[in-house]
């Protein structure tokens, strides 16, 4: 394993999601900047595959401190106020660059940006693009980039940050041969998206390995709220293997309902006010609750069924609903569908400034690598607004760093290189790893927590952790990378899921009993990174 | 879980001298894509590249090739004994395959056209052709692209969305002329493959045509056939006796009466290949069929919808139209591709259209001797997917011949205008066709299309005949066959 060539820049964006693509957008007006992507350029990632929508304050009626206020609730208060404010400031105008460079918003009867509702908001405020609003985004994107001046370097995976002291001053990046790259920059963008492939039940992409966490955290970085999982509440049963495949929000906004095998409308139980459209963590676990207590499907879910509504209702307005079940022999204008909670979005992440700047000099982050916007749960339509805001801040922030002159440090890449060279001796598949793992996460530290079972959790991970990973061929060096940074993240999120011991948004501990709610809780953000793992306890 | 045995092509440039197919029996759950079944085989032999990200036909990583037709891996269920491979593109390993080119392709929005959002119906109409995920399955089947420079279907998918976009500044009729806007055959075969179902030719290469014709773009060999169309109602100019001249109104069956269809001629026929529709008259005749054939008829307006020339298309409209309803016929038939496709499709009809081969097997026909003969079979893309008819030739084929044989299917090149507009494409794109047909062993071709017919026949060595040709020498060797028994 030797280090080819080193490639020199001035920004280095790891990750070409929507975050990723919009801080090189950015970064691209003040120096040369590369985009580094694991993926095709664009096609990797969650970006691509949302579809509700994008949140942003655009109407008269509607004011940005609202925006604020139904973000800091739905966050359970965890969130970074200075964060939150960016994001709605920021978002009408991040917006509006998209729709400058081409971006096909479906349009309202007056000519405007349509708007839709979304759970948890008070006013309208998510735009859309049909149930594709994500893909638009990354297709208007990455229009803006191939006219851009930005390098891409596709289908290869940043695999450690380069450091020069405390300073991060690039990363190493292997290719599908297995080659070994060194990439010098003044300032790194780290936008490798999220990490909800650490469950065996998930909505997100393949390439959604957490690497973003596991770099930032192998690095020195801090990372926050490691713990806050989003588990969206429908997610596909059957088949077997799209199970966790996002069934959207929209099925229960346009009237669908939930009901369990004793043929009740369970929601009543649980939230009997707003029934099936509460928030996604009450729902989630009102579903994991009646599968728990014996009220669900042989497959473990429960029904979620429109069948109620006029067949033309369904078509016009759950057109990928209905094709993507009739794919799969159910027509749900006669049947109901069978979904269950799937692990969807991580709220954690590393800390940064408003400016996208982490704890580390050099090391920038935005996207859903970074913690503190979304609090405990996020809200639906606020993460693709947060790509964009803090995509554009953190590009730019990078973009205005001063030009140092390179320092590699040569016992780093030799390390790595080692690292790497050792996949070959290796002995366990990382697909079976990887299986392992997620069923661990999925049973221990999943919508249900409690101490006992987090700790158990724990321990196999890291002896998953510890397996020595073998790569078949050079191709397969990239897959142990992303199975190693899997475990990490599961540690990350086990240890913080530990830290916390009340539940709060999206962490629910059945072993605590606590006295108050989000707004007086005594805890503030939990804390993780190589120096040590802490909460933080507000007093007075 | 289930166990399905299947078969992958795989090939790696760096020490494969070719491609081979490998077979693999993996267990899968109920269900399972063909993805699964990949992740499968790759769990047991780690070496397996494929490509994918979302696994929900969203991203357009994953596409292969699935039993020879371009699909997304992640959506088509597995199924025992399919065989998967590459897309016809570069291959980089397996079922990789370099898409950075075709990619690099795709133009991008000039900003500095008029700021704002578009108006509602700007945004509806540029709607459909942002569906793409840009798979590269359209790009992978372009029979143009594999013969010329033509930047792929996509890329003009692009060219229009930008175009009718009024954001962007760019000038994209003439980019898109240039980048070989006039090099598509028209043979559908991209969105026939596309996951999206956008439908390139139709929806953007004939409304870029159409923006080049309004800008003076169009070929110079296109606006005669435009003019020859304004001036005599038909596109090939006269040289020899038309069938609308040799036949009267009805042509009565031999028999009783089984069905009354009109005929929609078409001007290749009626022009160019009178005795082909002689001949397919002649079976009708011995099949019951009753043939009601209106003299007033006119070109289909094939010819100017496919390169852009619509200004006065309503007319010819029109007139067919009115042909038919006035003599209250329900079904009209036609026996040419291309005009069958533009009546299904271009028109709204009071009457039923069906291709002449759809009328034979539909009402059944009288069995015509065997020929001894090997033939294979020409699929017309107006036919095959212009209009979902690919087994009723092939019926009525092995009815007449000893052997038939199947040639891979590809367009012939002779479509879209490009015959007249893209000699050199046409011709390249026909010998392709031609060695292709040799390869096969037949000692005929038969199609039935008087464009397919006419193009092919000058590009193989092998006789090309029309099926109608075909079945009434049957009919003729059965007869002979009856006289000379004792
Ligand atoms: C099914 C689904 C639906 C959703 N719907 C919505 C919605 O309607 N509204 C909303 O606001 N949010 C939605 N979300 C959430 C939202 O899509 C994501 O949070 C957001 O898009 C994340 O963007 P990102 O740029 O941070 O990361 P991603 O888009 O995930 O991109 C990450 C990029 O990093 C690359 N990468 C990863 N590791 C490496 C590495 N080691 N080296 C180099 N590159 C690497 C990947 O290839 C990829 O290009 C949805 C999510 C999912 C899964
Ligand atoms: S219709 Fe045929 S020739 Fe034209 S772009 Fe599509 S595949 Fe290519
Ligand atoms: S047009 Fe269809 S087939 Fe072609 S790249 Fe786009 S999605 Fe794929
Ligand atoms: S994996 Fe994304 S389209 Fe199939």
């Amino acid at each position: 394993m030797r280090t080819r060539e080193v490639i020199d820049c001035h920004t280095l964006v790891i990750g070409s999601g929507g975050a990723g693509v919009r801080a090189a957008i950015e970064a691209d007006r003040y120096g040369e900047t590369v985009l580094l992507s694991k993926s095709i350029t664009g096609k990797g990632g969650c970006t691509t595959m949302a579809e509700g929508g994008f949140n942003a304050v655009l109407r008269e009626g509607d004011t940005c401190s609202v925006h604020a206020e139904d973000t800091m609730r739905g966050g359970a208060y965890l969130n970074d106020p200075a964060l939150v404010q960016a994001l709605v400031a920021d978002a009408p105008a991040r917006l509006a660059d998209l729709v400058s460079w081409g971006a096909v918003f479906d349009a309202s009867a007056d000519g405007e940006v349509a708007q839709r509702s979304f759970g948890g908001q008070s006013f309208p405020r998510t735009c859309y693009a049909g149930d594709r609003t994500g893909h638009e985004i990354m297709a208007t994107l990455m229009e803006r980039l191939r006219g851009s001046g930005v390098e891409r370097i596709e289908e290869t995976a940043a695999i450690d940050l380069l450091k020069d002291g405390e300073r991060v001053c690039g990363a190493l990046a292997l290719n599908k041969k297995g080659e070994i790259f060194a990439i010098r920059a003044d300032a790194v963008v780290l936008a490798a998206g999220g990490g909800a492939r650490a469950y065996d039940v998930s909505t997100n992409s393949g390439t959604g390995t957490g690497d973003g966490f596991a770099l930032g955290y192998r690095a020195g970085a801090d990372l926050i709220d490691m713990e806050m999982v989003q588990f969206h509440p429908t997610g596909a049963v059957y088949p077997y293997d799209a199970r966790g495949r996002l069934v959207t929000e929209a099925v229960r906004g346009e009237g669908g309902r939930l009901i369990n095998t004793a043929g009740e409308r369970f929601m009543a139980h649980y939230d009997a006010k707003r029934m099936e459209l509460s928030t996604r963590d009450v729902v989630a676990r009102a579903i994991a609750t009646e599968v728990l207590e014996g009220r669900g499907t042989a497959n473990g879910g429960v029904w979620l069924d429109v069948t109620h509504l006029p067949a033309e209702t369904i078509e016009e307005r759950l057109p990928v609903m209905l094709a993507q079940f009739l794919r799969f022999g159910v027509d749900i204008r006669k049947e109901p569908m069978e979904v269950a909670p799937t692990a969807h979005h991580i709220m954690g992440g590393l800390r940064i400034t408003p400016e996208g700047q982490t704890s580390l000099p050099g090391l920038f982050a935005c996207g859903e690598t970074v913690g503190g916007v979304h609090g405990a749960n996020r809200l639906g339509g606020n993460a693709l607004a947060d790509t964009q805001v803090f995509g554009k801040r953190a590009g730019e922030a990078a973009g205005r760093a001063p030009k140092r002159p390179a320092k590699i440090d040569p016992a780093q890449v030799e390390a790595q290189e080692r690292r790497i060279a050792a996949f070959f001796e290796g002995t366990e598949s990382p697909d079976s790893v990887k299986g392992c793992l997620q069923q661990a996460m999925w049973s221990g530290a999943g919508i249900r927590r409690d101490a006992a079972g987090l700790k158990r959790t724990l321990a196999t991970v890291e002896e998953l952790s510890a397996a020595p990973l073998r790569a078949a061929t050079p191709r397969n060096l990239v897959e142990c990378c992303g199975v190693q940074n899997l475990c990490t993240i599961s540690t990350l999120i086990c240890r913080s899921a530990l830290l916390r011991p009340e539940s709060r948004g999206a962490h629910w501990r059945t072993d605590v009993v606590q006295t108050w709610d989000a707004r007086t809780s005594p805890f503030g953000h939990t804390h993780i990174s190589r120096a040590g793992a802490s909460i933080e306890e507000v007093r007075g | 879980m289930k166990t399905i045995t299947f078969t992958i092509v795989r090939f790696d440039p760096e020490s494969d001298r070719a491609p081979h197919a490998e077979e693999y029996s993996v267990d899968v759950h109920e269900g399972a894509r063909v993805l699964h079944a990949l992740h499968a085989v790759h769990a047991r032999d780690p070496s397996l590249a494929y490509r994918w990200c979302c696994g929900s036909g969203q991203c357009g990583s994953c596409a292969v090739r699935v039993d020879g037709d371009p699909a997304l891996a992640c959506i088509t269920e597995a199924r025992n004994g399919m065989v998967i491979a590459p897309l016809d593109l570069p291959v980089v390993k397996d079922l990789e395959v370099d898409l950075a080119p075709y990619l690099g392709r795709l133009p991008a929005i000039v900003p500095g056209g008029c700021a704002g959002f578009p108006k509602k119906k700007e945004i509806e109409a540029i709607k459909p052709l942002r569906e793409c995920i840009e798979c590269m399955s359209c790009v992978s089947v372009c029979p143009a692209l594999k013969v010329t420079d033509f930047a792929g279907p996509t890329a003009m998918r692009q060219e229009l969305r930008l175009a009718l976009d009024p954001r962007d500044a760019g000038d994209r009729v003439a980019e898109a002329v240039e980048k070989g806007l006039f090099c598509c055959t028209s043979c559908q075969k991209c969105w026939k493959v596309c996951p999206k179902e956008i439908r390139i030719p139709g929806k953007a290469i004939e409304k870029l045509r159409e923006i080049a014709n309004r800008q003076g773009l169009t070929l110079p060999r296109h606006a005669e056939v435009a003019d020859l169309v304004r001036t005599t109602g038909r596109s090939v100019a006269r040289t020899k006796e038309t069938l609308l001249e040799q036949v009267p109104e009805v042509i009565e069956p031999y028999g009783k009466v089984r069905a009354t269809v009109g005929f929609f001629v078409g001007c290749m026929y009626n022009g160019r290949l009178p005795e082909t529709a002689l001949d397919m008259l002649e079976v009708m005749r011995r099949n019951g069929i009753r043939v009601v054939i209106p003299h007033e008829q006119v070109c289909c307006g094939s010819p100017l919808i496919r390169t852009g020339q619509t200004t006065f298309l309503d007319h010819l409209k029109r007139r067919n139209i009115e042909a038919f309803r006035t003599r209250k016929i329900d079904t009209v038939m036609t026996m040419c591709a291309g005009c069958g496709s533009t009546l299904k499709h271009d028109y709204t009809t009071p009457f039923r259209v069906m291709d002449a081969t759809e009328v034979l097997t539909a009402y059944g026909i009288e069995e015509p001797a065997k020929l001894h003969l090997t033939a294979t079979y020409h699929d017309p893309c107006h036919l095959l997917r212009g209009q979902d008819v690919r087994d009723q030739p092939r019926e009525l084929l092995k009815l007449v011949v000893d052997t038939f044989v199947e040639t891979p299917n590809q367009c012939c090149g002779s479509g879209g205008g490009v015959r007249a507009g893209m000699p050199e494409e046409a011709a390249a794109l026909g010998e392709m066709r031609g060695e292709a047909f040799e390869k096969s062993g037949a000692d005929i071709v038969i199609s039935c299309c008087p464009f397919c017919e006419f193009h092919i026949s000058e590009h193989t060595k092998l006789p090309v005949k029309d099926l109608m040709t075909l079945l009434r020498e049957g009919y003729e060797e059965k007869d002979r066959r009856k006289t000379s028994e004792p």
